[in-house]
């Protein structure tokens, strides 16, 4: 799935919310072993640098909360009525 | 002004900590403090992590130990990493402690001489120095880096009961005190003021920091729920006079002791009291926690250190502490 163009859909207004509630789902997961460090330092960087609201940085929280834990996930776009997103998601992490 | 720190246990992923320790620098904290423990991922490599990942925060052990890690090994980490970010490391350590010890069958031989020669050797080779060193326990013939360390790197000691507590005050360039409640921790910086003065130092040169468990949440509950785990494993390891100095009865601690033993986690946390909470831990809403933080103020110390569990939540409780209690004692 191309986690990146799904971000480049989600409003700008939403994207502060959007960071924050993936913020939670990876930290608060016990799938930790599923994180790939690169993927995590990547995320790690958008952090030291405050860009994780930015598309680069969504992306790589989508993809890494996405791996960890798809139905908290699914659930975060569904909380923000990002519905067909959140059916996206469901669809292509069912899939894999 | 106070100086906030932050301790973080690596049994937690890298990235989970490192996260973390972002918020925590971007929330106003001026130390991080990771532990060091066998059973735990590797300190240094946290540190590491922590040294790419953060701008401004001071970090180093909190604490490690002589017996587990020889002082030279432990001088070469530290020094290797103040050329990473210089200036921003310090060293934590104290004599251990005797169950983890025991688990991997070292013996925890004249604390008071171990810390002390520790230090001196780290002091040394990180300036430098070629050490010829017969101590008690440690003895090394002309150890020498074959790389010119940056020197003057503060030394943290860990410190419990009154005499590692007076030999901190008397080497240490920081004192951590392992106490929440203000009785033990203005006891505690009595002894440690002692040993400034056998020094010939005065006590605004040392930071003094109290080292306590730590848990905060808008909800009290919350904030007690997450507090007694760790609660359960201070009040099982504390001698019967810290008990009885809080008026906890120390059959019920020992009711603790054996359930953890047995590892029988519901019966252990069940015979955790508010009495035990209150006095080993720093517990419950933002104003009940500045309360108890301007209490320890005024016994002396100038560093206070949230450690484990932090909170039910732990990246709320890093906003709540940089959001409101933090900015209390900064005005």
């Amino acid at each position: 799935m191309d986690y990146r163009k799904l971000i480049e859909m989600v409003s700008v207004s939403k994207r502060e919310a959007l960071s924050s509630k993936l913020v939670d789902v990876i930290l608060l997961s016990k799938n930790d072993e599923k994180m790939p460090s690169q993927l995590a330092n990547t995320i790690l960087h958008y952090w030291q640098q405050d860009t994780l609201m930015s598309e680069s940085g969504l992306t790589a929280l989508l993809e890494a909360a996405a791996l960890l834990d798809p139905g908290k996930t699914v659930d975060v776009f569904t909380a923000l009525e990002l519905v067909d997103m959140a059916a996206q998601i469901r669809e292509a992490t069912v899939k894999t | 002004m106070v100086k906030f720190g932050i301790e973080f246990v690596p049994r937690e992923p890298y990235w989970r900590i490192i996260y973390y320790a972002i918020q925590a620098e971007k929330g106003g904290f001026s130390n991080l403090w990771i532990t060091d423990h066998f059973n735990n991922r590797n300190v240094y490599v946290t540190l590491t992590a922590a040294a790419i990942y953060t701008n401004k925060i001071t970090f180093g052990p909190g604490v490690t130990n002589p017996y587990m890690v020889n002082p030279v090994f432990t001088a070469q980490a530290i020094a290797t990493l103040n050329e990473l970010v210089p200036g921003r490391v310090v060293l934590g350590i104290g004599a251990g402690d005797k169950t983890t010890l025991e688990s991997v069958g070292v013996e925890m031989q004249k604390p008071l001489n171990a810390v002390y020669e520790a230090v001196d050797i780290f002091r040394k080779i990180t300036s430098g120095e070629s050490v010829a060193y017969r101590g008690e326990v440690f003895k090394t013939a002309g150890a020498k880096f074959l790389f010119k360390p940056k020197g003057g790197i503060p030394v943290y000691v860990g410190a419990q009961g009154p005499k590692m507590l007076e030999l901190a005050g008397r080497i240490g360039d920081g004192v951590l005190i392992n106490a929440c409640h203000p009785k033990d921790v203005e006891y505690a910086v009595n002894c440690v003021k002692e040993g400034v003065q056998q020094a010939s130092k005065r006590v605004d040169q040392v930071d003094v920091a109290a080292y306590t468990a730590f848990s905060v949440h808008e909800d009290l509950k919350k904030a007690t729920k997450a507090a007694v785990p760790v609660v359960s494993f201070i009040v099982a390891g504390s001698p019967a006079v810290l008990l009885e100095r809080h008026g906890i009865d120390v059959g019920k601690a020992e009711m603790i002791r054996e359930a953890l033993k047995a590892n029988d986690w519901g019966k252990a946390f069940a015979g955790v009291t508010p009495e035990m909470i209150e006095a080993f831990s720093v517990c419950g809403t933002p104003d009940t926690c500045i309360e108890r933080i301007g209490q320890l103020l005024k016994s002396g110390i100038s560093q206070f250190v949230v450690g484990s569990p932090i909170g039910p939540n732990v990246r709320e409780a890093i906003d709540l502490i940089s959001g409101k209690i933090v900015p209390h004692f900064r005005g």
